[in-house]
């Protein structure tokens, strides 16, 4: 397997290039507005991995993505769940649907609670094992966090509702063996998650299960300690959103 | 640029050098005759093309071949930094090329399943030093390592069809693409001995 993880520091996101080591066949998954279409070209040209689709985790509240430029400058299609409110051209990746880069998988699972839309992609080299190797959990299950359930719809209800579905999400990701990495789309301070949130950009389910302090908690502690440790909205979500559902969260050279 | 005008250039200028920007398994799986494989890399690989641009002929003109206009711009920018022109530029990939109607050098991928059950119909050709042999060899495979590839091609009878296989499949990948430029029918074993090991293939 072939794995670039591409980071903005500044705003704690990581986005990522994986492919077959083999065929060279492989995806893009978050690729950041603020670090431009062209890095994932070249990079990926540098990694020897010909880039055959644009997968986006969720529509993304806190950053501009690139993902439609990006897809766009490739000639490839550009996935995201089938339940995303989107107004751009994309392929509809659905529950349990398989994705196929040579020898490589990544599994798709619905894990709503960030956002309705929120995925995960469970990443499986079958040339090594049939086992689940890595998961990229979006804003599903962070590295001492979970996603924070405000900011698709900022409604009470809504929020209480995204928050008890982020419980189910979660709990669903840590039936992963134990020994799966765990790389979210975010680390260190991003606003996209709480105060516990590690700077660490990456860790296993079975580190999570022991040390993420969300996991032994019922439902309803769950929900009542997400929402009590909710932090402000990061500046513009709504307007970051709203460009991100367009598909022209950023443009080839990374500006919006 | 278009097709044509690449075709155009390639027949006109008369001495030229058309570098393909792709990954090496693109160039193996089709390209322009006559090009030359240097995929582009950040960092290496302008210093490298500049470095033999500087050994040639000085009216020799570069093209780049190319299937993404970033690419592209990347490389021939590289190579402008280290005072190399590029005097043609294409970045429409194969299918704008063969879409042309113009000729292309192929090979096609042969996977290790299909090699074993049409092992009859291919002369195999290993391309791996002889120390790498230790660790198995198809059944009837020619060694040939890579360094006398080219000394040895001239007595490889064109009637047959050819198997290239290395340990990984990278460097056959290479070699494979050589002697398709030579007219032989050709196919890269893809993933090579690791994977015809890992299937369980007999080996001698």
């Amino acid at each position: 397997m072939i794995w670039l993880t591409m980071h903005d520091p500044n705003l704690g996101c990581s986005s990522y290039i994986i492919g077959d080591e083999v065929t060279g066949q492989g995806v893009v998954v978050d690729p950041l507005g603020a670090l431009g279409v062209e890095q994932y070209i070249l990079s990926a040209q540098d990694a020897g991995i010909e880039i055959g689709l644009v997968i986006e985790t969720h529509v993304h509240a806190d950053h501009l993505s690139c993902a439609s430029a990006l897809a766009s400058a490739l000639g490839v299609p550009h996935g995201v769940s089938a339940e995303a409110p989107v107004e751009f051209l994309h392929q509809d990746l659905h529950d349990g649907e398989n994705l196929t880069f040579g020898m490589l998988t990544l599994e798709v699972w619905f894990t709503p609670g960030h956002t309705p839309d929120s995925i995960s992609l469970i990443i499986r080299d079958l040339r090594r094992s049939t086992k689940p190797w890595a998961v990229l959990t979006g804003d599903s299950l962070f590295v001492g966090d979970v996603g924070r359930p405000d900011l698709a719809d900022a409604d009470d209800s809504a929020i209480r509702l995204a928050a008890q579905k982020q419980f189910d999400s979660v709990h669903r990701l840590l039936a992963l063996p134990d020994g799966t990495e765990v790389w979210p789309a975010h680390y260190g301070s991003s606003p996209c998650g709480g105060i516990f949130m590690n700077k660490s950009p990456h860790s296993t389910i079975g580190y999570e299960r022991e040390a993420n302090p969300f996991v032994s908690m019922d439902r309803d502690t769950f929900v009542d300690q997400t929402l009590r440790l909710l932090k402000p909205p990061p500046e513009e979500a709504q307007a970051v959103r709203q460009k991100n559902l367009a598909g022209i969260g950023a443009g080839k050279d990374g500006a919006s | 640029m278009t097709a044509e005008e690449l075709k155009a250039w390639l027949d006109d200028s008369k001495m030229h050098v058309l570098i393909d920007l792709r990954l090496g398994r693109a160039y193996t799986t089709g390209h322009v005759p006559g090009a030359l494989s240097a995929p582009y890399r950040q960092h290496g690989w302008a210093e490298m093309v500049a470095d033999w641009a500087k050994n040639q002929n000085p009216s020799v003109e570069l093209g780049l071949f190319g299937d993404n206009a970033v690419i592209i711009k990347a490389a021939s920018d590289a190579l402008q930094t280290l005072g190399v022109a590029s005097a043609a530029a294409f970045d429409g990939g194969l299918g704008a090329w063969q879409g042309a109607g113009y000729p292309v050098v192929a090979v096609r991928d042969l996977t290790v399943d299909e090699l074993a059950s049409s092992l009859g119909e291919w002369t195999v050709i290993d391309v791996r030093e002889p120390y790498e042999l230790r660790s198995g060899v198809i059944p009837g495979a020619q060694s040939i390592p890579m360094g006398s590839l080219e000394q040895h091609a001239a007595t490889l009878p064109k009637e047959r069809q050819y198997a290239l296989v290395c340990a990984s499949g990278s460097r056959s990948q290479s070699a494979a693409a050589y002697l398709a430029e030579q007219g032989y029918r050709v196919a890269n074993v893809v993933g090579g001995m690791s994977l015809w090991l890992g299937a369980g293939h007999p080996t001698e």
